[in-house]
């Protein structure tokens, strides 16, 4: 059960097709295990679809729909092909990546268990997914060990957390599998993995983290975050 | 020969077909490969997907080019077209908003595969709701459009036609990031309510 969704202005950007492509990753990863909120996305899709039927009309050549034709017509072959797309995918999944969202599965070469973590500091690994990303924006997992408590910190940016694996809590609430959590400006949190195991989470960040105190802040350069 | 000051003359609203006419004739592409029903949907969307196009930032010949690759992408995939789930325009919005993504925004997209996981997605869900026409809900959602502050619907265009992230909408109006997410919040909430009363 998700009990924590983003929120609407990022829904509503998700279906204008107006985020960057790592935010794209992160809200289709989330839309991939939750109905609810692709309810809320086709939703958002009429006003796109609206807004389309509501735009001014540039004309066309004159020939543009002839031409369109000739295309389709010696296109007729591929379209059977094309059709196809999806379901030749070659990739198996590893037992570890079945219940991973599937845009991510897509990205990821192996399971948690094959990637190349990098630690980033006692307790915490990092693995930087292949995304292109816009300037100061990042996309990773992190993996926190059990019972880790990350350095109090606050937001400069935007970031957007999705757990894959355990949970973690912190101030607003408990997170598991599938949860999402949207931090903003000026929130100081500090989650703490909270089972027995790793907690595993999709994480979007688009400005670095500030963190509280200056033992943390020596850390800051190391975590990178 | 029309030349290119002509066409900017000749730029115009039309009002266009009814949505229930339009759907209609996607479904009849979907179902028979109907050659008519495609020219009456090409002469409705093309003019606009050409605009929808040139306000992402796309030249003119190319705007013109991915109006071709949108159609060609609507003959293949009609048969997949549901019209109790999405007007016509709903979902031709969709498709161009997703190539829109793939050839003019410079980071690209994530995955090729993308697209098609939430087609398949689409096509499997969504029937357990009650029915609702998808034209009443595109007539309201048009009228609500209309009807919100305008520091609302600026900034649902600028994300809609001009694909402005938060950051970009709240740099371009200089505005806190706060303001624009939650003029976008108060513009979604307004449609979710509206759209909820529909279905009781
Ligand atoms: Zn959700």
């Amino acid at each position: 059960m998700i009990n924590h969704h983003p929120s609407d202005e990022t829904i509503l950007s998700y279906a204008a097709g107006a985020m960057s492509a790592a935010s794209r990753l992160f809200v289709s990863s989330h839309l991939s295990v939750c109905e609810s909120c692709r309810e809320r996305v086709r939703t958002a899709e009429v006003v796109g679809g609206v807004l389309l039927n509501d735009i001014e009309c540039t004309p066309v050549s004159a020939d543009a729909f002839d031409q369109l034709m000739a295309r389709i017509d010696s296109n007729a072959v591929e379209t059977s092909a094309v059709n196809g797309v999806g379901t030749s995918s070659s990739k198996v999944a590893s037992a570890d990546m079945v219940g991973l969202p599937e845009p991510l599965q897509l990205l990821l070469d192996g399971g948690f268990d094959e990637l190349k973590w990098k630690t980033v500091a006692p307790g915490v690994k990092q693995y930087p997914l292949p995304v292109d990303v816009l300037p100061g924006e990042k996309v990773r997992l992190l993996k926190l060990s059990p019972g880790f408590v990350t350095p109090e910190h606050s937001h400069h940016g935007h970031e957007m957390t999705m757990v894959l694996k355990g949970s973690f809590s912190d101030e607003t609430g408990r997170y598991k599998a599938g949860d999402v959590q949207e931090m903003d400006g000026s929130v100081h949190h500090q989650p703490i993995a909270d089972t027995e195991e790793d907690c595993i989470c999709l994480v979007v960040t688009d400005a670095p983290l500030q963190f509280k105190g200056v033992i943390n802040k020596l850390l800051q350069p190391f975590i990178g975050f | 020969m029309v030349t290119c000051e002509q066409l900017t003359l000749k730029v115009e609203r039309d009002l266009g077909l009814d949505p229930r006419k339009l759907s209609a004739h996607l479904v009849s592409v979907g179902e028979c490969s109907d050659r008519s029903a495609f020219k009456a949907l090409f002469d409705h969307f093309a003019p606009r997907l050409k605009s929808f196009y040139i306000r992402s930032g796309s030249s003119e010949p190319f705007a013109e080019e991915l109006v071709q690759e949108t159609f060609m992408s609507i003959w293949r995939k009609a048969g997949l077209y549901d019209p109790a789930k999405a007007a016509a325009s709903t979902w031709i919005f969709t498709i161009a908003r997703n190539l829109r993504i793939d050839r003019l925004r410079k980071e690209g997209r994530f995955v090729q595969k993308e697209e098609f996981f939430f087609e398949q997605a689409m096509v499997e869900e969504g029937d357990q709701e009650a029915y609702v026409d998808q034209g009443v809900i595109g007539e309201a959602v048009e009228v609500a459009l209309t009807q919100l502050p305008s520091n609302q619907a600026e900034v649902i265009k600028l994300s809609f036609y001009e694909h402005a992230t938060h950051a970009e909408i709240a740099s371009r109006l200089q505005l806190p990031l706060g303001t624009v997410k939650s003029r976008l919040r108060l513009a979604f909430g307004r449609l979710r309510t509206l759209l909820a009363d529909l279905e009781q």
